[in-house]
């Protein structure tokens, strides 16, 4: 895409001017946005138009009214924000868009010249190169969980020191227990009173339970999707996969992403039976990486079979007291605690979508993944089901080895 | 036995339950084991502690959820060992969290008895605490260095107390006074949960540790670990914020590691006054210095006027004392003169500690400042790339150092990078140096790792490119490198570059084109280090 090399380097001209590169990310969000409006991807379903839409302008909004916005982590509890009328902005996905520009290079070099580690998840150093150069306008507020990663309570730290923001670090603990449930339980009271100070409004319980109610709705949906990816696909980019963290996680509890599930719900319904191979992702894909954008996107011979991230949590929360539901559901997150339970959910989804191989892309820097690559392995083999994993960036390109992967992944899906 | 890592471990209730707690350390050759287990950018102190477990045999093991590395490190021993435990240890320290911990505490009280098969006696346990908590010493910020950052091995703590007569704090995972409040009997196990979550808080905890590290430390030693990020955050703050002595340095938790580590700690010293250098009466005669570096030692002698009257260049060969002695001898031979009529030695560079006829060692860091500045006392920074390492020194007016940074422990942007990539493209290393200008297609090689690089210039002269145009490409690359580490301690003329790499034309301009500046480089580039030395000989004895 020449349009874009073309605009990341003016981007990258004028990384000394923060307003005007402020200014020119907003811009090219809202053309991509009025260009996905317009010209839709005739290759893929409804849904996917209807998320990317959703998901773009999402972005847009929160960067475009900082006064009314905080910055999250993806597993942020943000049925919260949504109760509230205040707009997300979840970084890696911020971070994802930036690699989208062709400028994640020069975000990242920024950060490690400040000191920050070059073996981070280059999702962290992407934002965090953009907060150092300015060219995010400060939010009202700031909201991590601890979990998944190490990364999310130093880096918002980090963040809301430089920016002099308020920030709410939610421990979520290892293990569940009474004791860890009152723990967050008490930290969700704790933020909430945050919020209501920083953003002036009060929180309608009501509404916060509305909230609830709308993303166990959504969750029986994602179940019911779930059983038809065993004899149905649809033609879908990588980038759908990753677009659906938006709905599975952030999102869910709006009345939009509601939606979405509906829509996808009929469009799998309404798709050809399953041919070719089909390849189910642990954590993350790679979706500026070459050779996966060849043999994936769109393509009729392999497909997606979706990533255990879209389906960490899949149970319904309490809506008569949501405060204590959603503690659960963040303690219970198949990614937290320990390994056991992610490989037990990715064992449900394997036996439930009968993909034809499994891969797992070692984000590079992401611990918590790669420390149970080998795990993942041995429970595959188990399986009798054909597992690879390759190390890469999803978002920092010079870190992918484009020709020593091709060959790892062909001779891969040749052996399927 | 019981092996643990963390300081929130509960160490005592082990004690109580008369075994023997002992701290997992992570010293080791190679990671061939753990890696079978864990993939290879796994945090290499977890790598290290699995490979311990694995060589020594430890059958009962106590983490805690501290972090990723050490979780996953969890799941990979927790069908292998006898007896594993993981606490979860909150990140906060208000009622809630000391509940949680106590809870975690007491339930690991259980899952050891049931195993251990015998009583938990809260007498003993009582009796252990009063015992530790019975002492305390204070120890004075102003006069104190402070060890931060991540987990620093014991070893290398105690060499840096033998190696200056200041108090050295330890505020890593591996060095903390435990004190207990306990007060009420009844809830002496709440207490003591509560008294683990107050320790002085890690890095990992959620409240900001920046109060606790107030800026009367006489100088700051900031640890960091390959892979582990936590800490970088913590320095990418302080180093802008304080101005005291400050030292970044990254281990990685291999035995090989330690030398480079402490030469940097040493220069540090000596930079900081820390450690002042003694001095001894004034001799006239002659003075040697002796350079043993990794891949060449260097020797020049200088008579009591400082000139220069000889110098020699020889390959380091595997054992550093016997080219050591050999480039000794063929500079006293050039110079004419005995060994007898030599005042003094002093040694520097890697070999260092392993010349006996030096009368006193002190690092390259220290050496180089002082060579190059004798060159040319224009010079703020000296760049120099050697064969396998490179640095950036900071010097002042009066050419002392003031600050330094090495590269990291990999070949990228040395000597031996270029080595590797003239084989590759299949030319002399002299020939490699030789070729600049006229560059047709302006090539750039992304990767920073040798390996990696490597296989981008073979695909390279697969695509069928001109072999100048690669070298130029390789020669930026080179200079990318050592302009990054140039920013580490911010940019200001004039620069010397020194090292065998100096004397390839291609890389000085191609990092005379980045910095927008000239270089200055010495006749023999190779040397400086060695003069320096040669330079502090003469001082010492005439100062
Ligand atoms: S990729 Fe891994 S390290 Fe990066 S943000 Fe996600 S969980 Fe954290
Ligand atoms: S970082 Fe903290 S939790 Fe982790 S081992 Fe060190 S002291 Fe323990
Ligand atoms: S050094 Fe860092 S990554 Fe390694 S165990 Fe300690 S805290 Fe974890």
């Amino acid at each position: 895409m020449d349009v874009v090399r073309f605009y990341s380097n003016i981007i990258k001209r004028n990384m000394d001017k923060p307003e005007k590169i402020n200014k020119l990310i907003n811009f090219g969000l809202t053309t991509a946005y009025y260009y996905v409006s317009i010209f839709k991807d005739k290759r893929g379903p409804n849904s996917l138009h209807y998320l990317t839409k959703y998901c773009i302008k999402s972005i847009k909004d929160s960067l475009e009214n900082p006064q009314n916005s905080a910055w999250v982590n993806i597993f942020s509890p943000c049925e919260f924000l949504i109760a509230l009328d205040i707009k997300p902005l979840f970084i890696e996905a911020y971070s994802s868009f930036m690699s989208g520009f062709f400028i994640e290079d020069y975000l990242i070099d920024t950060a490690e010249s400040r000191g920050i580690a070059n073996t981070l998840c280059s999702y962290h150093k992407t934002f965090i190169g953009a907060n150092e150069l300015k060219i995010l306008k400060k939010p009202e507020f700031m909201l991590t969980t601890s979990s998944i990663c190490d990364a999310n309570v130093p880096t918002f730290r980090y963040l809301s020191k430089k920016q002099n923001v308020p920030l709410y670090i939610i421990d979520v603990p290892y293990k569940y227990s009474k004791e860890a449930v009152a723990y967050v339980k008490n930290q969700l009271i704790e933020m909430v009173e945050n919020l209501e100070e920083v953003f002036k409004r009060k929180l309608d319980l009501d509404k916060l339970r509305e909230v609830v109610k709308i993303e166990n709705k959504t969750r029986t949906l994602i179940n019911k999707y779930l059983n038809y990816l065993k004899e149905k696909t649809l033609l879908v980019p990588m980038t759908f996969e990753m677009y659906m963290l938006f709905a599975s996680h952030i999102f869910i509890g709006s009345k939009e992403m509601l939606k979405f599930y509906e829509m996808l719900l009929d469009d799998i319904k309404n798709a050809p039976p399953r041919s070719g191979k089909s390849i189910f992702f642990v954590h993350l894909l790679p979706i500026f990486e070459k050779n996966f954008q060849d043999y994936f996107n769109f393509s009729n011979k392999f497909h997606i079979a979706g990533s255990d991230l879209n389906f960490d949590y899949l149970d319904e929360i309490d809506e008569k007291d949501p405060f204590r539901g959603i503690a659960e559901k963040l303690i219970l997150n198949t990614f937290n605690g320990e390994m056991e339970r992610k490989v037990t959910r990715i064992r449900e989804l394997i036996e439930k979508i009968k993909p034809d191989g499994i891969i797992q892309f070692c984000h590079l820097g992401c611990k918590q993944s790669i420390g149970g690559t080998f795990i993942i392995k041995d429970l595959a083999t188990k399986m009798g089901i054909p597992f690879l994993y390759l190390d890469g960036d999803c978002v920092d390109k010079r870190n992918n080895q484009v020709g020593q992967n091709r060959t790892r992944l062909e001779a891969f899906l040749e052996m399927l | 036995m019981v092996g643990y890592v963390c300081k929130y471990t509960p160490v005592e209730i082990i004690e109580a339950f008369g075994e023997k707690p002992v701290r997992i350390e992570s010293g080791c050759k190679s990671y061939e084991r753990a890696e079978a287990l864990l993939h290879t950018n796994t945090c290499s102190f977890v790598k290290g502690v699995l490979e311990n477990i694995i060589e020594n045999n430890i059958e009962e093991v106590i983490l805690t959820s501290c972090c990723d590395s050490i979780k996953r490190l969890y799941d990979v021993l927790k069908e292998r060992l006898k007896f594993i435990y993981i606490l979860d240890l909150p990140r906060k320290k208000d009622t809630f969290a000391v509940d949680v911990f106590y809870k975690e505490i007491i339930k690991f009280i259980d899952a050891y008895k049931a195993f251990k098969n015998k009583g938990f006696a809260i007498e003993n346990f009582l009796k252990i605490l009063e015992d530790k908590s019975s002492f305390r010493k204070m120890q004075e910020p102003s006069e104190s260095i402070a060890i931060l950052g991540a987990r620093l091995k014991d070893d290398v703590v105690e060499k840096i107390k033998n190696s200056c007569s200041v108090n050295i704090i330890n505020f890593t995972c591996t060095g903390e006074d435990r004190i207990f409040n306990i007060e009420s009997e009844d809830n002496l196990l709440k207490g003591y949960a509560a008294s683990l979550l107050n320790l002085t808080p890690c890095m990992r905890m959620a409240e900001d540790r920046s109060k606790f590290f107030n800026k009367d430390f006489k100088g700051i030693i900031y640890n960091t670990i390959k892979f582990c990020d936590y800490y970088s955050y913590e320095y990418a703050e302080m180093k802008s914020q304080f101005n005291i002595p400050f030292l970044k340095i990254e281990t990685d938790y291999t035995d090989s590691n330690s030398g480079q580590i402490l030469t940097r700690i040493a220069a540090f010293f000596e930079a900081t006054d820390i450690k002042k250098m003694e001095q001894k009466k004034a001799k006239k005669g002659y003075f040697a210095g002796i350079d043993s570096g990794s891949t060449s030692t260097n020797v020049v002698i200088i008579d009591e006027n400082k000139n220069i009257i000889s110098y020699s260049i020889i390959p380091t060969g595997p054992k550093a004392l016997e080219s050591a002695f050999k480039a000794f001898e063929i500079a006293l031979n050039n110079a004419g003169i005995k060994e007898k009529d030599i005042t003094s030695i002093v040694a520097t560079g890697y070999g260092r500690v392993s010349i006996p006829f030096a009368d006193k060692m002190v690092t390259e860091i220290t050496c180089h400042g002082k060579g190059a500045f004798f060159i040319d006392n224009r010079v703020r920074t000296v760049i120099d790339i050697g064969g396998q390492d490179s640095k950036v020194i900071r010097l002042d007016e009066s050419g002392n150092v003031i600050d330094f940074v090495m590269n990291d422990k990999c070949s990228a942007g040395t000597g031996r990078f270029l080595e590797v990539m003239s084989r590759t493209l299949g030319i002399s290393i002299n020939e490699m140096a030789k070729v600049h200008a006229e560059v047709k297609e302006n090539i750039t090689i992304t990767s920073m790792c040798t390996v990696f690089a490597e296989s981008e210039v073979i695909s390279l002269i697969a695509q069928n490119k001109d072999q100048r145009d690669i070298i130029h490409a390789l020669n930026k690359s080179v200079a990318s490198k050592a302009v990054s580490l140039v920013d580490r301690i911010g940019r200001k003329g004039k620069y010397m570059m020194t090292g065998g790499v100096a004397k390839n034309q291609g890389v000085v301009s191609a990092i005379e084109s980045k910095l927008g500046e000239k270089l200055v480089i010495p006749a023999e580039p190779q040397i400086i280090g060695a003069l320096g030395a040669a330079l502090i000989a003469f001082e010492g004895t005439n100062g």
